[in-house]
């Protein structure tokens, strides 16, 4: 099972600083929603898209798109029904399809969820899932808060390992051989092999408890500290660089 | 829970939060209309019945957090963090237990277990139905309503069984209430 979302490639936006990267994807995020003009929104999903395609590669700048397609497919479908107390804009024979502001509001909803979808993808691509730790520290995560993030990781692997052997252990003993009999058997087998797996991990409980402790967290009182974020460049600039990106984008596509 | 081992509540909280990963991304059932709902909800009401509020907090909305981010979904991460944290929260709540003095938890009663579920079924699928209103327009998130309560309620069902399969199978769980 793959717990890390970062992929290898190219560009400048894997030397910008993951701190002020976090905060013009979330402020980004934040203008989309303000009255600003679904050009702007798209120019801003067409910037992400380039810059995913030559980070990355056709392959992979595309797969975000293909899981938020039955997504776009649902608000074409849906989203004229809400607006219909307005000029037709789409008809066939007698029947209005869609009206100017159905079509308005659809191409801003598109628009604004094609830029989410990039701007938060482009982060969790070019950027460490151990900066993006720090990154959340720098921003105030508390000591403990980290930890249980990262043992959740390193416990992610053991976890899914050990439910597919209890699985594996678990179908070895099945009777039914015909095809509606097993996906029958399937769902009823889910539960011991729920129950099985939830005890081998909840036994492994004490003794994280026990490692945590001898490593010096008995009283809550922390005996390590997380490293600081290193970044090319003074992090004024990077910081600076990312508010005239955000406020250029608003100045320029503000309604 | 023994109070003085600060220690025991991470190792909790971070195994939980990687079982519920793991259950979000691996663990699926297959429904009859050819698709499948994950098991994230069983892990959250699980941990809601028999760790307390703040476990079923914290793994319900780091474990699905980090199972959104993880499966190419990390726009969304923000938004399951926030509604899975209220959902583990709420239905440890109503569905809460007397600790007695020795730190063990007795069984919460069925019929609290079944309420707490429903509210965490309402929270769940009316959390994603605003989310996706705001994200995609609310006629569109509608669809996703029946889904969403079909997901929640399995996990209710399959948390309480499990729940109780799981105290009876591994008794010390009684001790890491808080």
């Amino acid at each position: 099972m793959i717990s890390s979302t970062y992929v290898a490639g190219k560009g400048l936006i894997y030397h910008f600083d993951a701190r002020s990267k976090l905060l013009l994807t979330l402020v980004l995020c934040i203008e989309v929603f303000l009255p600003v003009s679904p050009t702007g929104i798209y120019l801003l999903s067409l910037i992400s898209f380039l810059i995913a395609l030559y980070a990355t590669g056709m392959k992979q700048a595309l797969s975000p798109l293909k899981t938020i397609l039955p997504l776009i497919i649902m608000m074409v479908l849906f989203t004229p029904f809400t607006y219909t107390d307005a000029p037709a804009a789409i008809t066939a024979g007698n029947v209005q399809l869609a009206t100017t502001e159905a079509l308005y509001h659809l191409n801003l909803l598109i628009a604004r969820f094609i830029a989410i979808t990039y701007m938060a993808t482009l982060f969790v691509w070019t950027t460490t899932m151990s900066d993006i730790m720090l990154t959340f520290q720098w921003y105030g995560l508390p000591y403990s808060g980290a930890l249980v993030i990262t043992l959740a990781f390193r416990f992610i692997p053991f976890i899914a390992d050990s439910f597919k052997m209890i699985s594996d252990a678990h179908s070895l003993r099945r009777v039914s051989s015909d095809t509606k009999g097993r996906r029958r058997s399937r769902i009823f087998d889910i539960l011991p092999t729920i129950s099985s797996a939830l005890v081998f991990a909840l036994k492994s409980i004490p003794n994280l408890a026990a490692t945590l402790e001898h490593r010096g967290y008995s009283t809550g009182h922390r005996r390590t500290r997380y490293r600081t974020l290193r970044t090319k460049g003074p992090l004024f600039t990077h910081f600076l660089i990312c508010v005239i990106i955000a406020t250029s984008f608003y100045l320029l596509f503000s309604l | 829970m023994n109070e003085s081992r600060p220690a025991m509540k991470i190792a909790l909280v971070s195994v939980l939060t990687a079982v519920t990963v793991v259950f979000t991304l691996l663990v699926r059932v297959p429904t009859p209309i050819k698709g499948y709902i994950s098991l994230c909800d069983v892990v959250i009401v699980f941990s809601a019945y028999l760790f307390g509020p703040w476990t079923a907090l914290l793994s319900g909305g780091l474990g699905t957090g980090i199972a959104d981010i993880i499966g190419g979904y990390a726009q969304w991460a923000p938004l399951s963090f926030v509604i899975h944290a209220l959902q583990g929260l709420l239905i440890a709540l109503i569905a809460h237990r007397k600790t007695e003095e020795d730190g063990t938890a007795d069984t919460a009663s069925l019929g609290a277990m079944i309420i707490g579920g429903i509210i965490g079924m309402i929270v769940m699928a009316g959390g994603y139905y605003v989310a996706g209103g705001i994200l995609y327009g609310f006629q569109a998130a509608l669809v996703e309503i029946p889904l969403n309560l079909m997901q929640s309620g399995v996990g209710v069902v399959l948390g309480i069984a499990v729940a109780k399969s799981v105290s009876k199978a591994y008794p010390p769980v009684r001790n890491l209430y808080w």
